[in-house]
């Protein structure tokens, strides 16, 4: 654990070894943060080492689809690129509705090596990014809590955000998302905000500008960013630290961030538009108020304008606001997206959006989740909150206020916790260097005065004479020295050793899950490899026709259109509700409603998850519920939850279970001849229950596949000519005309209904 | 052949007789329903009324009827919550524009209709039942507080679903929040007036840091969770009061409670460590008594800081099945 090793040479003041202290600093500097990118990209790599080189979960296989578009067709075809298989029958504008910062990013990255002529596959590269890139994000955090502490601070802070699980949960190797290149990004603006706002210089801004541009081509958490900064600048504002050099670094950044944002295509004109972005724009009148007041202030320093300026701020802030208020109104601006809104009224999004509230990472945060997230650092960060609190300058005002805030959303959205992380990386930082640089430096002189008297003698008398002031406190404080002193330091030495091991730990057991292989455990310890998802998407892409449409869940959208190769109705990216609302309604309704809505869609496939054989719980049938709701949301009139639970709510799949759950189509896709699970057959381990409706067949859909395991179930739709027909022999294929028609006609008249002349008339159908 | 004849007119007739009886009685009790709806939005119902208007056949429109127990004496805290909402309900029907005379609302108590809960088999208040106009109530007819919830746009739905008839709750704005809000900020604006000479308490840094850690421990310890939840303060059971939640995706308040204190008495016991080792700006101790007490001081925080990590991981391994590591405790 290079945490330990840093701590020592970096804070202590040993002139008497090196006489080139900023040189071996420097040295120093540089092995902790190449160890500490080592040992975040070591500890990344577990899912590859247990299983392949291989992207996760749902959206990197997105992202890695658009990257080898890209890769494949270049940046403008990219750009342009009209996705048709996806969103059937609407199609998806990826170019205008994606960040492309990863997809250049990786893109880059491919061409580079490629013109150095190292033939590496995009997948390679699409994999290792995000472990590559905590190594990066260390050396931001290392520099953005130089800027607000010491260098010290920083190697700690680089150290714990190298390895901690809140992090590395969305970088680990493989999961190829917006988020693992973001936070680089995140703490890097940070960074050179702060370096902007101390020296005032027009450069800085502009390089906070550029890398704020990069962090918005990157991920839609750029928001975040410039709500925070302007935030930052109104407190200083408030607390009267206003000063040229804030005035320069923010109208630079924010003019020069707002065009540089607006280019990209899917920010567009948002950035004047919403009012996610107002903040930004109303700091940056306030700051030109305040600007001009104090340059009149400048002309004419005398008592009365200082009323005069206190007032104008006032007035120009409450002028701002009511602008902004009334423009709302009036519906200049967007107001609040429900994802945002929903982080001030939480109970928002439970009533208006259930499809924000399906997704298990937008819920509330427990405390537990926290601490496995930031172990030792959840109980240490408000102690570096305390001292940069007690030492306030302008750059740990926002160190607070991004601290306080960051809390606050992590508190709501477990999703956020990711931005708490590097903020709660360099408040620990800040706090254990405190500590150790204090037990560790009040060893020097007292170690000095102890052993190496004489050499002190020979060159340094006048520094002797100087410590001789404090020399009866330090006889006394040496029984601290002797005792309590090493026991701080093993203790805090334990402290750190668990942090790592535990790292290593939530990384390797909760974080490095590929998801669409999994793994099962026997009592032996023995490794099973369950690859039903790719065994599944495989053999769609080889059986099913180029242009089958498959209809599944939402969450598998992107996996079936990244491995399967084939259209999907609706996927991860969730903007069309409706759309979603009505695969929802097809899998709740019985079979023949179902087969209308998909003959409706065009639907030649259908893919359902069935954990029940293996005990696998996230599954389709435990996410029913919430397709129920989506298609409740939509079609109030045909769908209604409480059918779906039992008369004492509950919700069961069991003999008890209710009626209309027990033949609703995922129902019956998933327990259709489902005869494994162990004793007594057709058991359903995941819901330890007995199918209530078993037995029973298929009219509209047939059984195409199903995995080794029962994981992925795929049913053809069938045409319209293939069911509810019972075969007749080709003798028997007439009808005889019935008395009712006039005999006048003795031809015979095929197609017709008996009984039913009204259809005939003024029609002569002459199929002969 | 003649007889049967006969029968069949007859029946005929007094069918149709009763049929236009029916008519009558059906205009008659609606025309009462009507004129009662117009005096006030819920019809209080007795056993005779309840009979009457409710149970007895002719009829051709549909009744939600709340089954409650107001008086005092019952001590059902939840009945007063529940009227709210349905009164807020039944007036917005009333005086919507979807008013018809095909649904109407009562409620009968139980201090004045006990006979009619024993009818109904009822044991429990408050229901809403919805009596269909026609064949009996089915198990989806009485509402679900405990999964729609009590609010009016709950019961406001369920009606939907039960009759079609779209009500829209028009909920009187509720300005409490608003007055509160501005409330506060006049008292702020005020008191900062009063003491526009001494505002040095802004300055004061260490309420500002305290403020803030306040904050962190509250989200930290998953407040936030715990008010958009809301658990409950902690489990009793048979074999003594829980206060831990086993699981670790849930947590009770009184845990989440436990939890603040342990993570603000590691801080407290850093920050005790780091000012007796002379604070960030690493002043000597001045007096031998002065070095002895901060030496003290020093201990004292690092065993706070051992001692209740170490706690606070032992309660984190309880919860998270299958972690392997502790301090100190087990």
């Amino acid at each position: 654990m290079p945490t330990t090793t840093a701590a020592k040479p970096v804070n202590g003041h040993n002139q008497g070894i090196f006489h080139n202290t900023a040189g071996f600093s420097t040295l120093i500097t540089v092995t902790v943060l190449t160890l500490a990118w080592l040992a975040g990209f070591a500890s990344r790599l577990f899912a590859v080492i247990r299983f392949e080189s291989i992207i996760h979960e749902f959206d990197p296989w997105f992202n890695y689809r658009s990257t080898a578009y890209m890769v494949e067709h270049g940046f403008y075809n990219f750009l342009n690129w009209f996705d048709e298989r996806a969103w059937y029958p609407l199609g998806r504008i990826v170019g205008g509705t994606v960040y492309p910062g990863l997809m250049l990013t990786s893109g880059t990255i491919h061409w580079l090596l490629h013109a150095l002529n190292i033939p590496i596959h995009i997948r390679d590269i699409c994999v290792f990014l995000a472990p590559v890139f905590s190594g990066l994000t260390a050396i931001a955090t290392y520099l953005l809590t130089s800027e607000l502490w010491s260098r010290g601070a920083g190697l700690f802070a680089a150290c714990f955000i190298a390895i901690v699980p809140g992090y590395s949960s969305r970088s680990v190797a493989g999961s190829y998302d917006n988020e693992g290149i973001a936070i680089f990004a995140l703490q890097f603006t940070y960074y050179l905000w702060l370096k902007s706002v101390k020296s005032g210089s027009v450069f800085w801004s502009i390089c906070t500008a550029l890398s704020y541009f990069y962090m918005v081509s990157a991920w839609g958490g750029y928001v975040f960013i410039i709500n925070l900064i302007p935030l930052h600048v109104f407190v200083l504002l408030i607390m009267g630290r206003f000063s040229q050099r804030l005035f320069v670094s923010y109208t630079v950044f924010y003019i020069i961030g707002l065009v540089f944002s607006m280019q990209i295509p899917f920010v567009g004109f948002q950035p004047i538009r919403t009012s996610e972005h107002m903040a930004a724009s109303g700091v940056f009148a306030l700051l030109m108020v305040v600007g001009a007041l104090k340059y009149l202030h400048s002309l004419n320093p005398k008592g009365e304008w200082k009323q005069l300026l206190v007032l104008g701020t006032l007035v120009a802030a409450g002028a701002v606001f009511l602008a902004v208020v009334a423009l709302t109104y009036m519906g200049v601006i967007a107001p609040w997206s429900g994802r945002f809104y929903s982080l001030w009224d939480t109970g928002y999004a439970k009533i208006h959006i259930p499809i924000i509230a399906s997704v298990s990472e937008h819920q509330p945060t427990t405390w537990s989740s926290f601490f496995f997230d930031l172990h030792v650092l959840v109980c240490t960060f408000p102690v570096g909150l305390w001292y940069c609190i007690k030492n306030i300058n302008d750059e740990r005002v926002f160190v607070a206020l991004y601290a306080i805030s960051a809390v606050y959303f992590a508190g709501v959205m477990v999703r956020l916790m990711l931005t708490l992380t590097p903020v709660v990386c360099v408040l620990s930082g800040i706090a254990f260097s405190i500590i150790l640089e204090l037990v560790l430096r009040e060893d020097d002189p007292t170690q000095a005065s102890v052993e190496t008297e004489e050499s002190k003698n020979l060159y340094d008398k006048a520094g002797k004479v100087k410590k001789r002031v404090p020399e009866p406190a330090q006889t006394q404080e040496q029984g601290l020295g002797l005792y309590a002193r090493p026991g701080t330091v093993i203790a805090f030495m334990i402290l750190l050793m668990l942090f790592s091991v535990h790292c290593t730990w939530a990384t390797s057991n909760a974080y490095s899950s590929p998801s669409i292989v999994l793994a099962s455990y026997g009592n032996d310890g023995s490794r099973r490899i369950l690859d039903d998802f790719r065994e599944a998407y495989g053999w769609l892409s080889q059986n099913t026709a180029e242009d089958a449409r498959i209809m599944s869940w939402w969450d598998y959208g992107y996996q079936i259109a990244g491995m399967g190769n084939r259209t999907t109705l609706v996927d991860n990216n969730t903007w069309n509700n409706s759309h979603i609302a009505l695969v929802g309604k097809a899998m709740a309704s019985n079979e023949s409603a179902a087969y209308e809505i998909m003959s409706m869609l065009d639907v030649d496939y259908v893919l359902v998850i069935f954990g029940g054989a293996i005990g696998y719980s996230g599954d389709d049938i435990n996410k029913f519920i919430w397709m129920v709701r989506i298609a409740e949301g939509e079609h109030p009139k045909d769908i209604h939850e409480a059918d779906y639970f039992t008369e004492r709510g509950e919700y069961r799949i069991d003999a008890e279970g209710s009626k209309t759950m027990l033949n609703c189509l995922m129902y019956k896709l998933s327990y259709y001849r489902y005869d494994s699970g162990g004793s007594p057959p057709g058991y359903d381990r995941t819901r330890n229950a007995m199918p209530g409706n078993r037995g029973f067949k298929l009219t509209y859909l047939e059984e195409s596949y199903t995995t080794e395991h029962w994981l992925v179930r795929i049913y053809r739709v069938k045409k319209r000519d293939e069911f509810n027909r019972p075969r007749v022999p080709l003798a028997k294929r007439t009808i005889s005309t019935s008395n009712s028609i006039s005999k006048k006609t003795s031809k015979r008249r095929k197609g017709l209904l008996k009984n039913k002349p009204t259809v005939v008339k003024g029609k002569k159908m002459r199929l002969e | 052949m003649k007889f049967k004849l006969l029968l069949f007119v007859c029946a005929i007739l007094t069918y149709s007789k009763t049929h236009a009886q029916n008519r009558v009685k059906l205009e008659e009790k609606v025309q009462q329903l009507t004129d009662f709806t117009a005096k006030t939005s819920i019809i209080p119902l007795n056993l005779n009324r309840f009979k009457e208007y409710v149970k007895s056949p002719p009829r051709d429109y549909s009744f939600i009827v709340m089954f409650t127990a107001m008086a005092p004496s019952r001590r059902c805290a939840i009945c007063q919550h529940v009227y709210d909402e349905y009164l807020l309900v039944a007036n917005s029907f009333r005086y919507s524009q979807s008013y018809t005379n095909k649904l109407f609302f009562g409620m009968v108590d139980f201090d004045e209709g006990s006979d009619i809960f024993q009818m109904l088999r009822l044991n429990t208040a408050p229901v809403i039942m919805h009596f269909p106009a026609k064949g009996k109530p089915k198990p989806a007819d009485s509402m679900d507080f405990e999964r729609a919830g009590i609010h009016a746009e709950a019961i406001g739905k369920w009606i939907n679903d039960r009759t079609d008839v779209q009500i829209r709750v028009f909920r009187p704005p509720n300005y409490s929040g608003a007055v509160a809000f501005t409330l506060l900020f006049v008292l702020v604006a005020a008191f900062l007036y009063l003491r526009r000479n001494n505002l040095e308490f802004l300055y004061n840094k260490q309420m500002w840091a305290v403020a803030a850690l306040f904050f962190c421990f509250a989200m930290v310890s998953g407040q936030m969770w715990n008010q958009i939840r809301g658990p409950p303060f902690y489990h009793r059971t048979k074999s003594g009061p829980v206060y831990i939640n086993s699981g670790s995706h849930g947590q009770f308040v009184l845990e989440s409670y436990i939890v603040a204190a342990l993570n603000a008495a590691v801080v407290v016991g850093m920050i005790l460590m780091i000012e007796s080792a002379g604070g960030v700006k690493g002043t000597e101790a001045k007096s031998p008594q002065e070095g002895k007490k901060r030496r003290f001081q020093s201990v004292v925080g690092l065993v706070l800081v051992c001692v209740f990590f170490s706690l606070l991981l032992s309660v984190f391994r309880s919860k998270t099945q299958g972690y392997p590591y502790s301090f100190l405790f087990k």
